[in-house]
């Protein structure tokens, strides 16, 4: 080189000229490479790294079949949600057929219209397709369709026990009953897939992949007996068309642990087509989420408050008028034939309001005052439980209400109602619950429908009972309560039980408040029946609630409309059972 | 090609082994003198460099190529699953209580005349 030329100063301008593009591109490739390495890297890695998020399958709801098997009654399966880019759709005209021929049903109403729209660039064209459905799509090679997977719930029984179950949504959410109740234990936890994958979108095993495995939904068997839900529900329809009524509940437990074995509901739906149903009612388990004025069948609960605490005795009378004054208030009996001396059993038999007075004003010493208020108050909160929730496991559970004695509205009027069930809420499973304790000698157990978990060999990890309350009344009186229901059932309503069992209940026939009024009525009053069967232990306990039966005579809903449900429930229950006859 | 290179002994200075090392002092050595230049270096480096380069690739074509079974495999691991779901559900419902109801093995049967209870 000839180093003059390095001496002009053209050259030595081009020099400096190169150096500074020279550094200009050092600066700014450091710039890029080092400074923004993290933005960069990051960008890099959106473009070839792909999360895939592995869904976790919802937990299968089995029953109880019999004393010693399970069946399924939810489960899930693959369905398809078929889709479309019409963009890419060379032939509309045979795409739909194709389609329409397939899915037949579950195509989407106007699908042609977005298949056609090619300003679209995703259209539904059918939901909820099988399998087989899907296998046929993808053989058929319908150039811009494609197919989504989502799992479905199936109920292989039908609408067995629908209400109490619940139904999944479309966005994979629990709603009503357990569904929506152990719905993140149902669910399980979905998993995580972070890899490098291919134009394609296929995941290549180069790379730092990140894998975190599904956590499926706990399987859960119910303590629901799939042949007394089925045999309960159908009771239930066949006792409410006799009577013309169409909101009815029947619920049967085991009084030895809290168990449910049945609880059935009128109306009801299919919960694989929940979004067709109308009247949003029927998603409703009316026997967890309806508080209602129970009416008489609370007189069991007043009988052994007043019994436990000392005030009446069994063999204890009083003198029945057929009307007893509260205050300003006249109560009255609805059968006002049978004045006179009247024992305890008989305040049992014919469902005497004045017996269940006479029984607080002993409970205060002798007349309805704040003492005996509070003892009663006493005995059906802290006892019994009333006005509390249970904590079955069912979504929308209500806690009732009982009125303290000290509030404004908890006067002796009142609590004079309260004797026989009415001015107070409770719900079917707070009520059943509670006289479960009465007749098993005086210990409330959690009522519960979850058996245990199921693992994967099938075996059951069976929940122990919980006894969240002993001595709710002294087992004496729990016995003699027992006998005294089963004479006044026998001598009410005789030749209605299958012969040598110990079966009895009774009835409660609840008036309600008509809106326009605001007073009683007798207009659509709800009918009760609450009772139990066994040999010498109680086996079963039922309680049946009829809300618009259209019985001929006032007063008389709980007999006329209830109390036949639990005859033939019962009647069923002691051979399906087996209990074995007492004599 | 060889030299030779006369060494220079450090002996000691004592007279009589003085004497002993110079009548040796045609001790030699032999030093090879050719070898690889630089541009050969430089050409056999990247050679391995290139080589190094082709195992890095193929190694990475075959880990990708796992991928592709591994997808098919977890495909085919899916839809056997998705099988084994279907043929539950069907077997659920076939023993659905509604239908084995009325079967008709169901209605042949009749309730029992007289039940007895073992003791």
């Amino acid at each position: 080189m000839d180093l003059s030329l390095l001496k002009s100063s053209r050259s030595r301008t081009l020099v400096w000229i190169m150096l500074v593009i020279g550094a200009v591109f050092v600066v700014r490739l450091f710039y890029l490479q080092v400074i923004r390495h993290t933005y960069y890297e990051t960008e890099a890695m959106k473009e070839h790294v792909s999360k895939f998020t592995l869904p976790a399958q919802r937990g299968t709801i089995y029953a109880q079949d019999g004393a010693d098997d399970t069946v399924p009654l939810v489960m899930n399966e693959a369905s398809y949600t078929v889709y479309a880019d019409p963009r890419y759709v060379t032939d509309e005209a045979k795409t739909a057929d194709k389609l329409r021929q397939i899915a037949g049903g579950n195509i989407i109403d106007n699908f042609e219209v977005g298949l056609k729209n090619k300003s679209l660039q995703y259209t539904v064209l059918a939901k909820q397709i099988s399998q087989k459905q899907a296998d046929l799509i993808t053989a058929a090679h319908l150039p811009g369709v494609g197919m989504k997977e989502q799992d479905r719930r199936v109920y292989p029984e039908g609408q067995l026990a629908a209400n109490l179950l619940g139904y999944v949504n479309n966005d994979g959410e629990g709603q009503y009953g357990l569904e929506q109740a152990l719905n993140t234990q149902l669910a399980g936890k979905p998993g995580l897939l972070k890899a490098v994958t291919d134009v394609h979108g296929i995941p290549l095993s180069v790379g730092d992949n990140v894998q975190e495995s599904a956590q499926n939904g706990q399987n859960i068997a119910l303590t629901i007996d799939r042949n007394i839900q089925s045999f309960a529900e159908q009771a239930l329809k066949a006792g409410l068309d006799k009577v013309k009524a169409k909101h009815g509940s029947v619920m049967v437990m085991d009084p030895s642990n809290g168990a449910v074995l049945a609880m059935a509901n009128t109306p009801s739906y299919d919960p694989s087509k929940y979004y067709q149903v109308e009247d949003y009612g029927a998603f409703q388990n009316g026997a967890v989420s309806d508080p209602y004025e129970a009416g008489s069948i609370i007189k069991t609960s007043t009988m052994a408050a007043g019994m436990d605490e000392g005030a009446v005795q069994k063999d204890s009378t009083y003198r029945n008028t057929g009307s007893v004054n509260v205050e300003d208030t006249v109560i009255k009996n609805v059968l006002q034939n049978v004045n006179g001396t009247r024992t305890m059993t008989d305040v049992f038999k014919y469902s005497l309001n004045t017996g269940v007075v006479y029984i607080l004003q002993q409970m205060g010493g002798g007349t309805i005052n704040k003492q005996g208020r509070e003892k009663l108050y006493n005995y059906f909160t802290d006892h019994f439980l009333f006005g509390r929730k249970t904590g079955i496991e069912q979504a929308g559970e209500p806690a009732g209400e009982i009125i303290p004695p000290d509030a404004a509205e908890g006067n002796n009027v009142r609590y004079a109602n309260m004797t026989f069930g009415q001015g107070m809420q409770t719900t079917m499973i707070q009520t059943i619950a509670a006289y479960a304790a009465m007749i098993n000698g005086g210990i409330y157990y959690k009522p519960h429908l979850i058996e245990g978990a199921v693992n994967d060999d099938g075996t059951i990890t069976k929940n122990a009972p919980q006894a969240v309350k002993n001595n709710v009344i002294k087992p004496e009186i729990s016995q003699q309560l027992k006998g005294m229901m089963h004479t006044a059932r026998a001598e009410s309503i005789p030749g209605k039980d299958k012969a040598g069992y110990f079966v009895a209940g009774k009835t409660g026939t609840a008036q309600t408040i008509d809106p326009k009024t605001g007073q009683y009525t007798d207009k659509n009053a709800i009918g009760s029946y609450l009772g139990f069967g066994g040999n010498e232990t109680p086996r079963y306990v039922i309680m049946v609630k009829v809300t618009d039966a259209q019985v001929g005579a006032t007063g008389f809903a709980g007999s006329d409309a209830a109390a036949p449900i639990f005859a033939d429930i019962s009647n069923w229950l002691l051979d399906y059972l087996k209990v074995k006859p007492m004599h | 090609m060889s030299s030779t290179t006369t060494l220079t002994i450090n002996a000691p200075q004592s007279g009589r082994t003085s004497q002993a090392w110079r009548r040796n002092q045609n001790t030699v050595r032999h030093q090879l003198t050719s070898g690889l230049g630089p541009i050969s270096h430089t050409v056999l480096i990247a050679l391995m460099l290139c080589i190094l380069g082709l195992i890095y690739l193929t190694q990475i074509t075959k880990t990708s190529t796992y991928g592709y079974q591994i997808n098919d495999l977890k495909t085919k691991q899916d839809k056997l699953a998705s099988e084994k779901r279907d043929l539950e559900v069907e077997s659920a419902r076939l023993q659905a209580l509604e239908r084995v109801k009325n079967s008709d093995v169901a209605k042949a049967m009749t309730g029992p005349a007289q039940t007895d209870y073992a003791n």
